[in-house]
């Protein structure tokens, strides 16, 4: 072979494609850090967690998860101007995404879409409550509209099993499209998405929102951890007190797993261990279009696998607690990973984050790339210097592990206080639990695991 | 001091043919690139368009910039955007070319082979651009040269990689902003056999990339008269070092390492604890550590030891006006960062190959008078009449040598040395030093 590849300049870069590997390769720098000890650490917090449940009353985890009563106005109005606000940026978007530069990194199109809506609301509606009420491009023109009884109606045993089938969609074109952030591509994308969920809330009225939009189904899940809550129902309590009080929804509980699933695997297709299973080169990565395949199937085979790892988890607990749990016991303690959820969420993109959100500003301020500031940033040079310094890249990687190991912490508490409801029995919860609280202390590993995992892709 | 346009204009010259043919644009491509234009709206809604007013037309030349803004090329994609963006700027506040603003269209290709095929398609099809630009890795320059020879646009490359003067790819792709990777490691070999020792250690990563390096130096250093005692060939999913250090044969007078990836900062810190403070000479290229600040933590190892490095990243004691003048229009400091960041190292050893191909752009659409896509065979032909480029604010990484038949440009190299964590140079190659016999002609192919 006479022909030098040069393929491989790369080493210590920022990986940001697009959505989806939002990485970055601060790797060399976290290959130097003692992420051994870490990860032992944040495995051991977690399983004194669980080991605290066997001593601790379950009094105080009740008390854990109590709730102060605070009912509010429902803020209707306000809420219908920032869906028509947010309507207009929408469009705004699409258009720039259409007509605007081509390069992803200067339009608003992917920037928007997904380092405001995907990185960003989706990790806020945990810590904030159900931003996507107040924020989605239908809800605000629908009212305007005014167009009375929906003529149709979604047969009630669906569930969200809809949205389940477009969660996996979406996790397709994140991780498996090739150009998933081409500006023009995700505006024809976008938009057609708005035009079928327009017309399905036309025709199925606000049930469509709940059962198959994404955005709704999602980041509702997600809302249902916020502390706080507006509202009539409103009120204040430990985050994930609202999981006691809901109403069970058929797909709701394998809803939350297909999102902890497509989170594992988004960081799971990156790593060597990955790539050499999939005998790519990781110094060497031939781009999406030659993994596709192997990555589509590696996204289904995760999330099937998880749902059946979790469902034996749950009959294992009840053949330990019998009597308790049945039926519901698989979709309302599935919810409980929702906060593992959405901290490997935040703690997967953060460093993506970092990067993509000084693009998003620039592009913000200069829309159309003729050289316009309309946000006064200039002169401004987006910076990825942060993963230079071993300090930062210390900092950045703890956070995230952080992150990780507090949304495991938290779901084994908040699976606990579910098993409560689900097991009349003193002690049954425990036992209920057990195989779960194991299942999330290794969990824990794994995530911790891709964190410190060196990538190639 | 003669500039590229010059030297082109006077080979030009010498071929009257040629120069005619370069003047029979048809006038009707002129409304199709105002068209062209309208369409894009980006650079005729602009303040340029006011400075260009007066020209035959303001229509703005189109480039179309192959960018890596995702997939592993990312890092390299943004310090080539910062380049390519900076020399763009320069070429139409001095007027642009033939009178005529330029405009980037950038597209992103996400490093990926078949995507760069269809942006290709989409610079010649769709936006209408007179030339594509500025493609860094191989694997993508390889996958899209085709499509650029198929539908006729050239392809201007920024690559180092081998296989433009190899002779795989067509006439249409050229690369006569950044030298080679079998020209780079062949100069390589005169100084580490004169100065470093004859005795040479090589570590590299077990594919393609390192492969290529271990038979260059290999063949090279044979010719110095030393040799290469060991090649150790590391798998690329490896992640720790130790177990490889102690196949390093005694008597080895130099290391010569290429190691690539995330795992380079140990490798670095592995091969320290190993040797401890004896060690032999240590010389490796800086794509290991490009974009790297070189006192971050373990690297401390370094220090005493010698790169390859295309342009110096920090500024060096005898620094030209021209460095000067690229570090400030890119907007990076004397210690090869960006200034707006001084932990934000740029990838200064590539990034000027956008800048040099840009001007050589410029020059060669002068020469062949170029009006729009009717004389892009004329274009071609004007870049490979080029031979001497001086070093100047259009070559600030030095002078240059093209050779129009292997459509691949040759240049100085530079050796720096390590010390308190920053790269001093200590060797500069002759161009002569990275000749290597022609291994095509492109001007045989028909276009």
């Amino acid at each position: 072979m006479n022909v030098v590849k040069r393929a491989l300049l790369v080493n210590l870069v920022v990986l940001w494609a697009g959505p989806s590997a939002a990485h970055v390769a601060e790797q060399g720098f976290v290959l130097l850090l003692p992420t051994t000890a870490y990860t032992l650490a944040g495995v051991a917090a977690v399983a004194l967690t669980v080991l605290a449940l066997f001593v601790l009353p379950a009094s105080a985890i009740r008390t854990l998860f109590t709730v102060r009563r605070i009912p509010t106005g429902t803020f209707a109005q306000a809420r219908t101007l920032t869906s028509l606000i947010s309507f207009a940026l929408l469009g705004f978007a699409v258009w720039v995404g259409l007509t605007g530069p081509r390069d992803p990194l200067s339009n608003v199109m992917p920037l928007w879409v997904w380092t405001l809506g995907w990185v960003a609301l989706v990790s806020l509606a945990g810590l904030l409550g159900n931003v996507w009420s107040w924020v989605n491009p239908w809800t605000g023109l629908y009212h305007v509209l005014g167009l009375g009884r929906a003529p149709l109606r979604l047969p009630k045993g669906f569930g969200q099993w809809p949205a389940v089938i477009l969660l996996v969609v979406f996790a397709a074109f994140l991780l498996v499209d090739p150009a998933p952030s081409d500006p023009a591509r995700l505006a024809m994308v976008t938009g057609l998405y708005w035009l079928a969920t327009m017309a399905g809330l036309v025709l199925f009225g606000r049930p469509w929102l709940q059962q198959v939009e994404l955005g709704h189904a999602l980041i509702g899940a997600l809302a249902r951890l916020a502390p706080l809550r507006f509202g009539p129902e409103g009120g204040i309590g430990g985050p994930g007190w609202r999981l006691r009080t809901r109403v069970p929804v058929a797909g709701a509980g394998v809803f939350a797993l297909t999102f902890l699933a497509v989170g594992s695997f988004d960081g799971l297709n990156e790593t060597f261990w990955w790539l050499a299973l999939i005998g790519v080169n990781p110094l060497e990565f031939p781009g999406r279009t030659a993994v596709m395949v192997p990555t589509f199937l590696g996204l289904l085979t995760t999330i099937l696998g998880l749902i059946a790892v979790f469902w034996a988890t749950i009959r294992l607990g009840q053949l330990l607690a019998p009597g308790a749990g049945a039926p519901d016991a698989f979709g309302r303690l599935a919810e409980c990973l929702l906060p593992i959820a959405l901290a490997y969420h935040i703690a997967h993109y953060l460093p993506s984050f970092l990067v993509s959100i000084q693009y998003t500003l620039v592009a913000t301020s200069d829309p159309f790339a003729t050289g316009a500031d309309l946000l006064g940033l200039q002169p401004f040079y987006v910076t990825t210097g942060f993963f230079n310094r071993i300090d930062s890249v210390r900092l950045i990687w703890l956070s995230q592990a952080g992150a990780v190991v507090i949304g495991h912490v938290w779901s084994v508490l908040l699976s606990h206080r579910i098993a409560l409801d689900l097991a009349p029995k003193p002690g049954q919860a425990m036992w209920l639990t057990l195989p779960l609280s194991v299942l999330m202390i290794a969990y824990t590993f794994l995530g911790l695991w891709l964190l410190a995992a060196p990538r190639g892709a | 001091m003669q500039t590229t346009s010059e030297v082109s204009r006077a080979d030009k010259s010498a071929q009257p043919d040629r120069g005619i043919q370069m003047i029979k644009g048809p006038t009707s491509t002129r409304r199709t690139l105002l068209k062209g234009a309208a369409a894009g709206g980006l650079v005729a809604a602009s303040p340029l368009a006011a400075r260009f007013a007066d020209a035959q037309s303001a229509a703005p030349i189109k480039i179309g910039f192959q960018q890596h803004s995702t997939g592993i090329g990312a890092a390299y994609g943004r310090w080539y955007g910062r380049t390519t963006e900076a020399a763009a700027a320069l070429i139409n506040a001095e007027g642009g070319i033939n009178g005529r603003p330029i405009e980037i269209i950038a597209e992103d290709d996400g490093t990926d082979p078949r995507r760069g095929a269809e942006v290709v398609g989409k610079f010649a099809t769709q936006h209408n651009c007179d030339v594509a630009f500025g493609t860094l890795f191989s694997h993508v320059v390889i996958g899209s040269a085709p499509a650029a020879g198929e539908l006729k646009i050239p392809y201007f490359v920024v690559s180092e990689g081998h296989h433009v003067a190899s002779g795989m790819l067509n006439r249409y792709t050229l690369q006569p902003g950044i030298t080679d990777v079998k020209s780079q490691v062949q100069a390589m070999a005169p100084f580490v056999a004169d100065t470093l020792g004859k005795k040479v250690t090589m570590i590299f990563p077990d594919f393609a990339f390192g492969h290529d390096h271990r038979d260059f130096f290999t063949e090279a250093i044979a010719r110095q008269g030393g040799e290469v005692l060991e090649q150790i060939a590391i798998p690329p999913t490896e992640t720790s070092f130790t177990k490889y250090f102690p196949r390093i044969p005694r008597e080895t007078e130099v290391i010569y390492h290429v190691m690539v990836g995330p795992a380079v900062l140990t490798f670095v810190k592995e091969m320290g604890e190993f040797f401890g403070p004896s060690r032999p000479e240590i010389f490796g290229f800086i794509d290991s550590l490009e974009a790297v600040s070189l006192d971050s933590a373990g690297l401390e190892f370094l220090e005493g030891t010698f790169f390859w490095e295309g342009n110096p990243r920090y500024a060096q004691p005898d620094q030209t006006p021209y460095d000067t003048a690229f570090r400030e229009a890119v907007g990076v400091d004397a210690n090869g960062a960006s200034i707006s960041d001084p932990a934000d190292v740029s990838t200064y050893a590539h990034m000027f190959g956008c800048w040099e191909t840009l001007y050589i752009l410029k020059a060669g659409m002068e020469a062949a008078g170029y009006q729009g896509p009717a004389d892009r065979a004329a274009l071609i032909e004007a870049v490979e009449a080029m031979t001497t480029m001086d070093e100047g604010p259009a070559h600030p990484q030095g002078p240059k040598l093209f050779n129009g038949k292997t459509h691949q440009v040759f240049g100085r190299q530079y050796i720096s040395k390590v010390e308190e964590g920053k790269l001093f140079r200590v060797h500069s190659t002759t161009i002569e030093d990275t000749f290597y016999p022609d291994e095509v002609d492109y001007t045989t192919q028909s276009f």
